[in-house]
């Protein structure tokens, strides 16, 4: 199964070669000290003797030499280490897109769109973080910790053991910090993500807001929750200060130690002092490298809670499979497109059903008018059909065989959906048109225009088809995107065209000539949902439904004298109700 | 550099702070450079021990002193280091929370136009991702460069007072990391702000293509989808790829530089313990004096290391300080009235007013009407004639260009916009559900409200049943994308401004979306809310228009016809083509 961290394997190689090359830069570091202590005994030594200066230039000639070397390496790692994990972040992002993709749209609610939006931005970015300094700088620590113990039993050791003795104790230190701030860095992630919400809330709401007077009251709310925020921040900052101090404790009481007892041994002649020289600066090497290691921690703990994140979003099973097992095919008119027999739908969390209870059949070339009050279920049984969801009882077949056994892209490829949101992408007309139809030419792109009665306003555009249109199609009024986003549907001439309620911005007369428009097109299948009985008294049949149930299916004759609430709307529209 | 001047002024008000960490700094930074000078004395005696410099009881009681002396230092280090730290940490934190306030507070007063103008998304990624990167740079920043200079400082006094020559060697080598840092960090910018850009690229189409899935999936169109966030995730590659290693070229490079220090100073202090005292420099050097100098070298090395270990964080700290600093930078909405409102509503008035929101497309052009006290007013008219346009006109989220709009015979541009909102209660076509319970949703409008008066309102806007239903009733949580239908979004607003008690009503579209069925009920309650009041709405339902005292018929930015429903159909013009277009 795909985890977060599978994709590593296409960059093995960076991987093993990238910190490999850091250890030879940490190598050199520790030859370092062991050429200067020999610099400071023997050169110096040598030097007084007259025996020339050689022992004391070529050492630091040597040590130069590492330095150069070291770069060399360490640059080769960086650039493995760019390599790797901007890749990683590259096509970890790809596998979120992909799979967020294969979701169904219930997932989709259940996931919550700002969160998979924070899949692909933060999460990915925290791991691919992560993944840098792992290459870079966490091999750095242990070989240096663990170079200068043996560097230290080398020279002597007894004082060895003073060395053996600190390490546990900073990192037990350090883990110890770590624990207690990645609880409280936790809460401190909870308040940021509070912060973003009610900033999101303040900027879509601003209208509102300033309506009723309340950006002084909105303020208040927001500065208590970053002062929330700070306080949490603050506690972490306290506990996470203890770091560098402590570790600079331990680090340097360790250096009195071999001081106190190196001594001892430089009395007896067993140590000289160029010796503790070289474990002093020993002691100062690993006290750096685990003031690094002690900063990247947070990195860390940031990127473990987010593979958590994307582990889970992978593992998911979508709850919409697509298997298909038979082609799509052809059908006449007045032959059954789609039957739902039975069907109930209820969300995974939810407690009630949606609907219950569905049944109803539309055939090939019908015009069919759903009709019913707000949350009565008129858009699931839309949903259903696009299969965006599959039912929680019930079957729905299209075209004669279970839709379950038609590849999904054939049935999406049947249907034309005019989504009650309407919602244009950012970029031109055409190119939301183009959405439909990948090939279609600017004359087809117009003649659908046309349709929509959106050409009227487009024509006055200077450059007509090719004028921009913002993030969300803001730059057109309600009714201007409503037929733009229909001709969109119509230009993609599927058997079945669902207008969900999408004429509701349109004034009546607009409407009227839309409807019009659309009734001469050549064998089409037409599902109207509307909230106008008028829009609907025209279609072969109409739905009625009431509260998640089909109230009664007829035409508008027999409805008006059968169906009560079909009735009660269609009088409410057309009489003065008073 | 302005941006620098920017964040200056929020460190004014905290000198104190700056002053108490310099404090800090300046006792922990000597502290560990003594502690350091103590070892190498400490050292030092043995080799004079066992040169038989000095005598046993000497050389015990100097360790001995040493060794104290050390202590104390290293004590004060680490409690001065720690106030240091959490101090800094702290008082940063302080001031990058006062800077995500005022970004706040700024964007509840620009004008309603900028919000209109600029993407969500990018104003949101200012408030936050843009605020956590100035607040990550700005603490290393602070930290590494106060106590960078403050160590910096004393180990060249340190140096030079100890050996004159050996200061002189380290502080010649050490300018040319700060130059390479510079070299890298310029070269570097270019493919940081691309790497901005990309990722600002890349998030908007995420945005985009995930807030409408639905759409997405219905044209089948997840493949060209994914195939245009791939080649932005590739762009963004490509950029990152480069920024990434360009930055990384810093800290080993200053490192390498710090190392060849370390080891020309150790070569240097060998030859001048050799020859020192033989040469006409006299330098006079000991063993321990090597060790201790050659710590020095690390100690001036350590903070030029770090501060270029974290150029990255510096600079893209800087990016969105400008980012951030951008936002301060737009306009504030103007407030000029200064009049107190008459609070005895007679009448509204239109009068020649012209308007546009761009210069290229005039909306109205001598728009002029008249609403009198108590008058139920519709507007009617076809899709994009502007009537949302006199909402902002009326409430002045824009104002007109020309002509003006009255209360009595007020001016309304001399009223506090404030007082002028106050006296209007408004449903704006689209809902405005923010991340709260239910309950919290609809006293948004009356936080005082009680209980009682919240089931009355909701009860009037016909959402009281549907609440009831919700999971925790009136405690649900709610926000635009979960919990709710569309109608169910209009009702809740409803019942926030029915809780409101106000004069002046201005419904746009507000039913729209609920179904006939509820709209009628809803219609009945709202007569009742409208009863005494003024009240104009724009709406496309009939029966709305039909019940209204006057009908105002806009067109081509024009108010077209006017009267009654019965008046209007009469005339047998617009109005009467766009009311018979349903029964054709």
């Amino acid at each position: 199964m795909e985890k977060a961290f599978s994709s590593l394997k296409y960059f093995k190689k960076q991987l093993i070669l990238g910190p490999l090359f850091k250890v030879i830069e940490v190598v050199f570091e520790l030859l370092t000290p062991f050429l200067m202590k020999y610099i400071v005994n023997d050169g110096i030594t040598n030097a007084l003797n007259g025996n020339g200066v050689g022992k004391i230039v070529f050492p630091a000639l040597i040590i130069l030499g590492f330095c150069i070397f070291g770069l060399c390496s360490t640059l080769v790692c960086q650039y493995l280490a760019s390599i790797a994990s901007q890749g990683y972040g590259t096509i970890l992002r790809n596998k979120i897109f992909k799979k967020v993709n294969e979701l169904s749209m219930s997932d989709i609610e259940k996931f919550g769109r700002g969160n998979l939006i924070n899949l692909v931005n933060n999460d990915t970015s925290r791991l691919q973080n992560a993944v840098a300094v792992l290459i870079r700088l966490v091999i750095r620590a242990p070989v240096l910790v663990i170079g200068s113990l043996i560097c230290s039993f080398i020279i002597d050791v007894k004082i060895g053991f003073i060395f053996l003795a600190i390490i546990p104790i900073v990192s037990l230190i350090l883990a110890l910090i770590t624990y207690i701030n990645g609880k409280q860095y936790l809460k401190v992630q909870e308040k940021v993500d509070e912060i973003s919400t009610y900033t999101n809330d303040g900027i879509s709401g601003t209208r509102v807001i300033r309506a009723f007077s309340k950006e002084n009251e909105n303020i208040k709310n927001y500065e208590a929750r970053t002062k929330e925020y700070f306080d949490e921040t603050k506690k972490a900052n306290l506990i996470s200060a203890l770091i560098n101090p402590l570790t600079f404790l331990v680090v340097n009481i360790a250096i009195i130690l071999v001081i106190y007892f190196g001594g001892d041994f430089v009395l007896k002649g067993d140590l000289t002092d160029g010796d503790l020289v070289a474990l002093i600066s020993y002691l100062n090497q690993i006290l750096m490298a685990l003031i690094v290691v002690s900063n990247l921690v947070i990195i860390f703990a940031k990127a473990f809670s987010s593979s958590k994140r994307v582990n889970y979003l992978f593992s998911y099973e979508p709850s919409v499979v697509n298997a298909p097992i038979i082609n799509d095919k052809n059908i006449k008119i007045g032959e059954e497109l789609f039957s739902f027999k039975g069907v109930s739908f209820k969300y995974v969390d939810g407690e009630n059903e949606v609907i219950s209870n569905i049944n109803f059949n539309i055939n090939k070339g019908e015009f069919v008018g759903i009709i019913g009050g707000t949350g009565a279920g008129k858009t699931t049984l839309i949903k259903l059909m696009e299969r965006f969801f599959d039912p929680t009882k019930g079957v729905i077949t299209f075209k004669g065989d279970n839709i379950k056994k038609y590849d999904l892209k054939d049935i999406r490829n049947d249907i034309s959906l005019v989504n009650q949101r309407n919602i244009l992408f950012n970029g031109t007309i055409k190119s939301n048109l183009l959405m439909a139809k990948k090939d279609a030419t600017d004359e087809e792109i117009i003649n659908s225009l046309r349709l929509a009665e959106a050409y009227s306003f487009i024509k006055d555009y200077e450059d007509g088809i090719n004028h921009p249109v913002y993030e969300g199609g803001k730059n057109f009024s309600g009714g201007q995107k409503q037929r733009i986003s229909l001709a969109r549907s119509v230009l993609k001439n599927s058997e079945l065209l669902i207008l969900d309620d999408s004429t509701s911005a349109l004034d009546y007369l607009t409407d009227k000539k839309v409807r019009d428009n659309i009734l001469h097109i050549k064998d089409i299948t037409v599902v109207i949902i509307s909230q106008r009985a008028t829009s609907l008294m025209h279609c072969d049949k109409i739905i009625v439904m009431d509260d998640g149930k089909i109230d009664s299916i007829g035409r508008h004759e027999d409805l008006l004298k059968t169906s009560d609430i079909y009735k009660e709307i269609y009088y409410s529209q057309t009489h003065n109700n008073e | 550099m302005k941006e620098i001047k920017f964040l200056l002024k929020y460190f004014k008000n905290s000198k104190l702070n700056v002053a108490l960490s310099f404090i800090c700094a300046f006792i922990f930074v000597p502290a560990n450079l003594f502690a350091l000078f103590f070892s190498g004395k400490a050292v030092d005696t043995f080799s004079l021990y066992l040169d038989n410099s000095i005598t046993q009881i000497e050389f015990l009681h100097s360790l001995n002193l040493y060794i104290v002396l050390m202590s104390v230092c290293i004590l004060l280090t680490v409690i001065f280091q720690y106030i240091f730290e959490s101090f800094v940490n702290i008082f940063i934190e302080k001031i990058v929370t006062n800077i995500r306030n005022d970004i706040y507070i700024k964007l509840n007063k620009v004008s309603i136009k900028l919000i209109d103008t600029h993407l969500h998304g990018d104003i949101l990624s200012r408030c936050a991702n843009d605020i956590d990167n100035i607040s990550t740079g700005l603490i290393s920043g602070y930290k590494q460069l106060y106590q960078g200079f403050i160590t910096v400082l004393f180990t060249i006094i340190f140096m030079f007072v100890q050996n004159w020559l050996l200061g002189i060697v380290v502080l010649l080598l050490t300018p040319s990391s700060v130059f390479i840092a510079y070299l890298v960090t310029k070269y570097g910018n270019k493919y940081f702000k691309r790497q901005a850009k990309k990722v600002g690229d890349l998030s908007s189409i995420t945005l985009e293509e995930f807030n409408n899935l639905d759409i997405i999936k219905s044209f089948n169109y997840e493949d060209e989808s994914f195939n245009k966030f791939k080649n932005a995730n590739d762009e963004l590659y490509k950029d990152g790829q480069k920024a990434q290693f360009v930055s990384s070229f810093v800290n080993p490079t200053t490192r390498l530089i710090t190392n060849s220090t370390y080891a020309i100073v150790g070569m240097v202090g060998a030859l001048l313990v050799v020859f020192g005292n033989n040469l006409y420099i006299g330098i006079d050097l000991t063993v321990g004096g090597v060790l201790t100098f050659l710590q020095y070298t690390n100690q001036f090395s350590k903070p030029i290391n770090e501060v270029s270990g974290c150029v990255t964080e510096i600079q893209t700290g800087l990016t969105s300080l400008k980012r951030v600093k951008e936002v301060f930078e737009y306009l504030d909405d103007i407030d000029e009235g200064k009049e107190e409102l008459d609070k005895e509503f007679k009448y509204l008035e239109f009068k020649d007013v012209k308007f546009s929101y761009d210069e290229n497309k005039i909306i109205f052009n001598d728009l002029s009407f008249k609403i009198n006290k108590g008058m139920k007013v519709a507007l009617v008219g076809p899709t994009g004639c502007g009537k949302t346009t006199i909402i902002n006109l009326i409430l002045r989220f824009y104002d007109p260009l020309s002509g003006s709009i009255y209360m009595n015979e007020q001016n309304i541009l001399d009223v506090p916009k404030k007082e002028l909102r106050d006296f209007f209660t408004m449903v704006l076509q689209d809902t405005w559900i923010f991340n709260g319970t239910v309950l919290e949703n609809i006293t948004y409008s009356k936080p005082e409200a009680t209980m009682d008066e919240v089931i009355t309102a909701t009860k009037k806007a016909k959402c009281y049943d549907f609440i009831k239903r919700l999971p925790k009733g009136f405690d649900t949580f709610i926000n635009e994308d979960i919990g709710l239908s569309v109608g169910e979004k209009q009702l809740i607003c409803l019942a926030r401004v029915m809780l409101k008690d106000s004069k002046f009503l201005i419904l746009d579209e507000a039913t729209s979306n609920v179904d006939t069925r509820t709209e009628v009920l809803i219609g009945k309650a709202m007569d009742e809310l409208m009863k005494n009041k003024t009240s104009l709405v724009i709406a496309h339902r009939l029966s709305t228009i039909k019940s209204s005292d006057l009908i105002l018929v806009i067109n081509n930015g024009k108010i077209v016809e006017k009267g009654t429903h019965d008046e209007l159909l009469k005339l047998n013009g617009f109005y009467n083509k766009l009311y018979f277009s349903q029964y054709q």
